[in-house]
């Protein structure tokens, strides 16, 4: 099989926008190193994004990216060379207290809440330690641990329950304060695929109810995708990427068909590799199957080259575009790198 | 704040919500898993015998003429040891849990949080220290004066201290992680500063217990109430206490400022 470069996206022209007056939200040159001399690592390079109010936000890497690195500079647990943050307009290294007043964070690999108290407890010990009288929000507690399938639990030991009902209480101790910006790290990992389902439809639906501004980290592309508005992408401790779901899946405008023949030849293929962009070229026998990217006027001149070539094709079918290829795309050592 | 479904106001939670919750979680803790508190009671008592028995058969007379110096002595240790490790245990267990960066995110600030946190412990280690007092005293034939309230002000601003170095080992843990098991071996260190000659060295009443050792001593043998006590005495007491703890907070605070520079604090 042969596997030509992916084509690059345009969706990152949102990262150099200037961030709105009302984003909850607001990140500006953000940088990290960790070490010194030759030792030294940079974590965060010049990371600037902005994440408007109400609004979901996705950031995808691969690992070493600078992702967990972001998150925590954001949060206070690991202070920046360089950059600042602001959180509802307050600079969180003048007045960490107030800034992060209404934040909270479920962190990826931590249990984020006592395994020795009970769902309940957890629920109210962190709504106070979030700012709030648990027993002023008792019924959205109620409806939090109905939306997360945690009624029949509530009652028992975190310790007590498997690993996909931890990760739910985690989320759901998160979900009990009346932070207004929330940090997810991996919410779904260890779930299963019912309840990661159940998980991400929930949360989506309690984002949009309460009004959230969420930050998510997830290597899970299906979870950000039915969950997120925006995705940053980093790679190298840089945002390479910075748009809406939508119109990274577009990208700039092309689509992918794929043709299948049995006539397609050699001196064929070398003149539509002249013409368009062929992403992928794959044989099967006799067979030849051909994916070009072009838009739908492109379509038409490919299948005129096809007509006069003399071909009858076996099957034409579109390829729809997933974030897991925009991410592959731009993080690949090819073209789409920048 | 964030926009509600109808019928749901959220109030914001006052220190009185914050006390409560954190005394209650301490509470839940001690009744639902009793085994810790009656583990360390024990294995307390079990030293308490071996050495009031094994001192008995090799000192004699001499361990009984200062029976009741002991006791108050063992009594102000089990305190310090069980306040000093719970505070420092507690935070590098929180580090591992994650739960720490939320406590430190609250819009409560930490400093009241850890101190209500500390607070908790030291009820909690009151009520087991005194079923070991009352069981020495049992076990020793022994009897001393118990002014409640004397013994309460006083043993606390003593442990007070003690919490003040348990913050600057938490500290510690958070910055080099897996040294809890050294950083309780200090509780050693204890019976020095509560042997401490207070009275007679002067400057030892400086050091976390010393002051309160030698008060408590005289509350509970010789029946001296608190307001008997002189009042340069009580003053040095309370200074002592309040020193430690912001000596150990300001340590806590500048060992997680650099964990935060070094990009460790939560990574155990």
């Amino acid at each position: 099989m042969e596997t030509q470069e992916r084509p690059q996206t345009s969706a990152d022209a949102a990262a150099t926008d200037e961030p709105p007056d009302d984003a909850a939200l607001v990140v500006e040159g953000l940088a990290k190193r960790f070490g010194s001399g030759e030792a030294a690592v940079t974590a965060v390079d010049d990371v600037s994004f902005s994440v408007g109010r109400g609004s979901v936000v996705g950031l995808l890497g691969p690992n070493g990216a600078g992702k967990t690195t972001t998150i925590k500079a954001i949060l206070g647990m690991v202070l920046p060379d360089a950059g600042s943050v602001r959180i509802d307009g307050i600079d969180v290294s003048e007045q960490p207290s107030a800034a992060y007043a209404n934040v909270d964070a479920m962190l990826e690999g931590a249990r984020n809440d006592y395994w020795r108290l009970t769902v309940r407890e957890n629920l109210r010990y962190f709504a106070t330690i979030g700012g709030v009288d648990p027993d002023s929000v008792t019924a959205r507690h109620e409806r939090l641990l109905d939306q997360l399938d945690l009624t029949e639990k509530a009652d028992e030991a975190v310790r007590d329950l498997s690993r996909g009902m931890k990760q739910k209480v985690s989320l759901a101790s998160v979900l009990a304060t009346d932070a207004d910006v929330v940090f997810l790290d991996e919410p779904t990992l260890g779930l299963d695929v019912e309840s990661s389902l159940t998980l991400r439809r929930e949360l989506r639906r309690i984002v949009d109810e309460r009004s959230l501004t969420v930050v998510l980290c997830s290597h899970d592309m299906d979870v950000i995708e039915a969950v997120c508005d925006r995705v940053v992408i980093m790679n190298d401790g840089r945002v390479i990427a910075d748009d809406t779901v939508e119109r990274l899946l577009s990208g700039d405008g092309t689509q992918r068909f794929s043709v299948a023949s049995s006539d397609i030849g050699e001196a064929l293929l070398a003149r539509l590799r002249k013409r368009f962009e062929v992403t992928q070229v794959t044989t099967d026998g006799e067979r030849t199957r051909v994916e070009v990217a072009t838009d739908s006027e492109g379509f038409y001149d490919l299948t005129d080259q096809l007509r006069a070539a003399d071909v009858t094709l076996d099957s034409v079918n579109t390829a729809q575009r997933d974030l897991e290829d925009v991410f592959l795309g731009l993080t690949d050592d090819g073209e789409g790198r920048r | 704040m964030t926009g509600q479904p109808a019928g749901e106001t959220p109030r914001p939670a006052s220190y009185y919500h914050l006390a409560r919750a954190v005394l209650v979680r301490e509470f839940l803790l001690f009744v639902r898993y009793p085994a810790n508190a009656i583990g360390g009671i024990v294995v307390s008592l079990f030293f308490f015998g071996l050495l009031f028995y094994g001192g008995r058969m090799i000192a004699g007379q001499a361990l009984t003429d200062s029976l009741e110096g002991i006791v108050v002595g063992y009594f102000l240790w089990t305190l310090a040891v069980g306040a000093y490790s719970s505070i420092s245990n507690d935070i590098g267990s929180e580090v591992q849990w994650g739960t720490l960066e939320r406590h430190i995110m609250t819009p409560f600030g930490f400093a009241p949080v850890a101190l209500l946190k500390g607070v908790a412990k030291v009820v909690r280690t009151f009520l087991t220290s005194a079923v070991i007092l009352a069981v020495m005293l049992l076990l020793t034939d022994t009897t001393l004066q118990l002014p409640v309230v004397t013994i309460t002000v006083v043993a606390g601003l003593a442990i007070a201290s003690v919490l003040g170095l348990g913050f600057a080992a938490g500290g510690v843990a958070v910055l080099y992680k897996r040294i809890g098991n050294w950083l309780n071996l200090l509780q050693f260190g204890f019976i020095l500063l509560i042997s401490a000659p207070a009275f007679d060295l002067g400057w030892t009443k400086f050091l976390p217990l010393a002051q309160g050792s030698a008060l408590l001593q005289r509350a509970m043998i010789d029946g001296t109430r608190l307001w008997e006590f002189p009042a340069l005495d009580l003053l040095v007491l309370v200074g002592v206490a309040v020193g430690y703890v912001v000596l150990g907070y300001a340590l806590f605070e500048a060992a997680t400022r650099r964990a935060r520079r070094l990009g460790v604090l939560g990574d155990y």
